[in-house]
């Protein structure tokens, strides 16, 4: 008998088995493929690790406007793909410990919910029998293909498979210009392709800060990107993409096709039909405690179908394992950062302007250049940056910020504590802030309301 | 020029007001039409709205003063102007910051502002908080809302000691938590959703909900002690029983349902139950006068028409306006009376006069939407009778052996004075009243 069993071994599955474990509890993870889920495996991990090789081939770029000739840098694409694989197992072998360490039973099978009677869930994985009190399902996402004619027969990628090419295409077409999208496009043309952007929406990073996405489109195109806005791909034919754009048809080759629109919850396959749970949009619905309908079974992750982020998943797991604990805790998505990992960085977290005026937030907006911080002029020679604050009218408690501009992911959290604590202006001004760094943004933008 | 801004005088039985609460501080401009503040009589709050443009020059009275109607309350005008002359004499009752001064005043002073119904309200006197520098500097530092606590020093001042007790026994509030609680009133509830417990801004209570001891003292606003004092009043002086009946409502009902399929078709006359209601106790009022009465002691007044008094639920507490003449009214003039008085009353606009008990010669209320099957209304003395009125169960009847057909059915709580009234008439008048329910026969065109 266990105290949890945990399906999946991702960011919330071996978050929620590492915490649970140091609690006391019994704890089964089920993993089929290596634990650390898509994040660490084909997803966050290997791609920001190419991206930082990337980051620095891009900077050799522009070396000589900092006073360095670096004209022959070219990349390597396989060590940089074997550097990848390096750093994955290098984590993977660590979340292993891990799991060792907090005396949680990994169990690598394929794993099915049989039943859950009298408090008790059954599965079954590997040809035996698990009996646990709580299970708390982590089964993640996977790609979301649309429906378009001939895109199957073209042999296009998603962003598992693209991590395993073993050249850099020439050309590289992207259908979706979200957060994945756009970091792919990004890795892809500095290492050379030619890189296209097709995105159904006015604007990439759909739902992110409008000016913030529109910045970002900018550089990028200064970088060779090409992209196409309102455009709809109708069909495919062998690696020809066609597109219906404000009602011209346009034709774009590329010898690559990354499909990234998106992403749907995993809820087949385990046996979730045995216990009835009730879902949400495709995805299975949880409270603040991240429990189910089933008062047994918790989710967290992906599989909920909103957020859909590592970080996310890995609070979710906690609070989850917290509640079959008895110790008091809730999720609160207020206050998640959001990070688009392209040079330059895209950091958000909180409202922004436009949910604020669909919803009738009174707010006050302060927009200014990162260049406010002496530490961002020393080290970007062409970029202005953005750093945008939302706070709210009445008692200008901080509601958002998002920022573009290095390296706005590594700051991105000082916001988001500001907002999960409801601090005010009031007591951002109070704070210290080291210097020279480009975090002084926040207390520049502080002092302009 | 210069202009006074007085007390309003609300109905002919009213000599004094609480002022509840400025909208407008000295020094503001101030629009016609702007409302400059809040006031209450014993029966109703008000706002009084500006009637004139210009600077709101001076304000003579502060929040809880008791002011005797028509006096100067503020003068409005241009900067420069002189106010002096506007300032009223010293015959006001202040609340005073001790409460032995208060009572010593009072009972020295013949000028006391009681009205028929009430003891001059001293207002405020509750309201001024003691509290050390010490401990004032502190719930300031930590946020803690002063109001909320309960002083353990000499007189009640609250000491240290006490923000000291209200940080350990109340969860730590975010930095917008204790902003938006002191501007609107709020206090933490309990129970924190924020990090690590911490009380947000979306965790916050009105503040009555709650306090350091679990309990919170609030002082009666005038319309709960007015209600608190009738109400008693009527127990302990009266003889009143009730008897409960019920009665048919299928023509009632019929008559509502075309009154809504009328009005699909544009009929302007939203006529309800209620309003059917008190057309047929008007109409049983009109044979059984006996019920229509006031008991004075050593007579009994007789009404020729009926004055109907009618329950209204509102925010600030029961009032019970009287409807003069209603059994003048046709059916839909009187659906439209009601609703106008209701309005008034929710409003805060009712004339006081209304409300007095004396104004009314009959009182009909009406729990039926709550669902309340049976109760107990307490007469609103003098008055001899009120009618409380239930909501419609359905009760099998006969229809032929063996068969039994379901009827709707109202329940009617009629409590008398059996000073005034015997068991008897009061039975016979219940009975008429049903009589005209179950004949409800009004043509609804």
């Amino acid at each position: 008998m266990y105290d949890i069993g945990i399906i999946g071994g991702g960011p919330a599955g071996y978050v929620a088995a590492e915490r649970a474990g140091q609690q006391g509890l019994t704890v089964a993870l089920f993993e089929l493929k290596a634990v650390g889920g898509v994040c660490l495996n084909e997803g966050c991990i290997p791609t920001k690790t190419l991206l930082f090789s990337a980051k620095i081939l891009d900077y050799t770029h522009h070396a000589e406007k900092y006073g360095i000739k670096a004209t022959d840098a070219v990349a390597d694409f396989p060590a940089m793909m074997s550097r990848k694989d390096k750093i994955v197992r290098k984590l993977v072998a660590a979340v292993e410990n891990k799991m060792k360490h907090n005396k949680v039973e990994v169990v690598k099978a394929k794993v099915t919910i049989l039943d859950n009677k009298k408090g008790i869930v059954t599965l079954e994985a590997d040809g035996k029998t698990f009996e646990c009190r709580n299970i708390l399902i982590c089964t993640g996402s996977e790609a979301a293909i649309p429906p378009v004619k001939g895109l199957t027969e073209a042999n296009y990628l998603t962003s598992s498979e693209i991590l395993s090419l073993n050249h850099v295409p020439a050309s590289l077409a992207i259908i979706g210009g979200g957060v994945i999208g756009l970091e792919f496009a990004n890795l892809f043309n500095v290492l050379g392709s030619k890189v296209t952007v097709i995105e159904m929406m006015s604007e990439i990073l759909p739902g992110m800060d409008q000016d913030i996405s529109q910045l970002l489109r900018k550089e990028c195109s200064k970088k060779g990107i090409d992209f196409h806005l309102k455009a709809r791909v109708t069909e495919i034919h062998h690696k020809n993409i066609h597109l219906e754009k404000e009602g011209q048809s346009i034709e774009i080759k590329a010898d690559e096709i990354l499909v990234s629109t998106g992403r749907k919850p995993v809820v087949t396959g385990f046996g979730l039909e045995n216990i009835g749970v009730e879902m949400l949009k495709g995805g299975i619905r949880i409270d603040e405690n991240c429990r189910t309908n089933i008062p047994n079974v918790y989710a967290a992750g992906d599989v909920t179908g909103f957020s859909m982020l590592a970080h996310t998943a890995s609070r979710e797991g906690e609070v989850a394992v917290n509640h079959i604990a008895g110790k008091p805790d809730r999720m609160r998505y207020k206050a998640i950062p959001g990070v688009v990992y392209t040079n330059p960085e895209v950091a958000v977290v909180g409202l922004t302007e436009e949910e604020a005026l669909n919803k009738g937030i009174g707010i006050e907006v302060q927009k200014l250049p990162m260049t406010y911080a002496g530490r961002f002029v020393a080290e970007n020679e062409m970029f202005q940056g953005l750093c945008k604050i939302i706070v709210g009218k009445q008692y200008h408690e901080i509601l958002g910020v998002h920022m573009i501009g290095n390296p706005s992911s590594e700051m991105i959290f000082g916001a988001a504590m500001a907002i999960e604590a409801q601090l005010t202006l009031k007591e951002l001004k109070e704070i210290v802030f080291p210097h020279p760094t480009v975090s002084e943004i926040f207390k520049e933008g502080a002092f302009l309301f | 020029m210069a202009t006074p801004v007085i007390m309003p005088k609300q109905g002919q039985s009213v000599e004094s007001c609480i002022l509840t609460g400025w909208n407008k501080k000295k020094g503001d401009p101030v629009k016609k039409g702007d409302i400059l503040f809040s006031y209450e009589t014993d029966k109703a709050s008000f706002d009084a709205e500006a009637e004139t443009e210009g600077i709101l020059l001076e304000t003579f009275f502060s929040d809880g003063d008791d002011i005797p109607v028509l006096t100067n309350v503020a003068v409005i005008g241009q900067p420069g102007e002189t106010i002096e002359e506007y300032r009223p004499g010293q015959s006001v009752v202040k609340p005073a910051p001790e409460s032995k001064e208060a009572t010593d005043d009072k009972e020295g002073s013949s000028s006391t502002l009681q009205t028929s119904f009430s003891e001059p309200i001293q207002a405020g006197e509750s309201t001024l908080q003691k509290i050390s520098p010490r401990a004032r500097m502190l719930a300031e530092e930590k946020g803690v809302p002063i109001k909320k606590i309960k002083g353990s020093g000499p007189g009640g001042r609250i000491i240290e000691r006490d923000i000291h007790q209200y940080l350990l026994e109340h969860p730590r509030m975010t930095p917008l938590a204790g902003a938006t609680g002191e501007r609107e009133g709020l206090a933490a509830s309990n129970k924190g959703t924020g990090l690590a417990g911490a009380v947000t801004a979306e965790d916050l209570v009105k503040a009555t909900d709650f306090d350091s001891g679990g309990y919170v003292d609030q002082p009666l606003t005038n319309i709960r002690k007015i209600i608190a004092k009738s109400m008693h009043a009527s127990l302990q002086n009266s003889a009143q029983l009730t008897h409960h009946m019920g009665a048919d409502v299928s023509r009632l009902l019929e008559a509502r349902k075309k009154v809504k399929v009328l009005q699909e078709k544009g009929y302007l006359y939203n006529i309800t139950l209620n309003d059917m209601i008190c057309l047929s106790v008007i109409r049983a009022l009109q044979k059984h006068p006996a019920a229509n009465a006031h008991f004075l002691g050593d007579s009994i007044r007789y009404f020729s028409p009926v004055h109907l008094g009618l329950a209204v639920d509102t925010d600030r507490g029961l009032m019970v306006p009287a409807l003069r003449n209603a059994s003048e009214l046709s059916l839909t003039e009187l659906s439209q009376e009601l609703k106008k008085m209701a309005d008034q009353c929710r409003n805060g606009s009712i004339n006081p006069d209304l409300l007095a008990p004396t104004s009314a010669s009959f009182t009909v209320s009406n729990l039926g939407n709550y669902g309340v099957e049976m109760f107990t209304p307490v007469i609103n003395l003098p008055q001899v009778a009120i009618l409380g009125v239930n909501t419609i169960t359905y009760r099998p009847r006969p229809l032929k052996e063996y068969t039994m057909e379901f009827v709707p059915y109202i329940g009617l709580s009629l409590t008398y004075d059996h000073r005034a009234i015997d068991g008897g008439p009061a039975t016979k008048f219940l009975a008429e009243i049903r009589n005209e329910l179950e004949t409800f026969n009004e043509k609804i065109e």
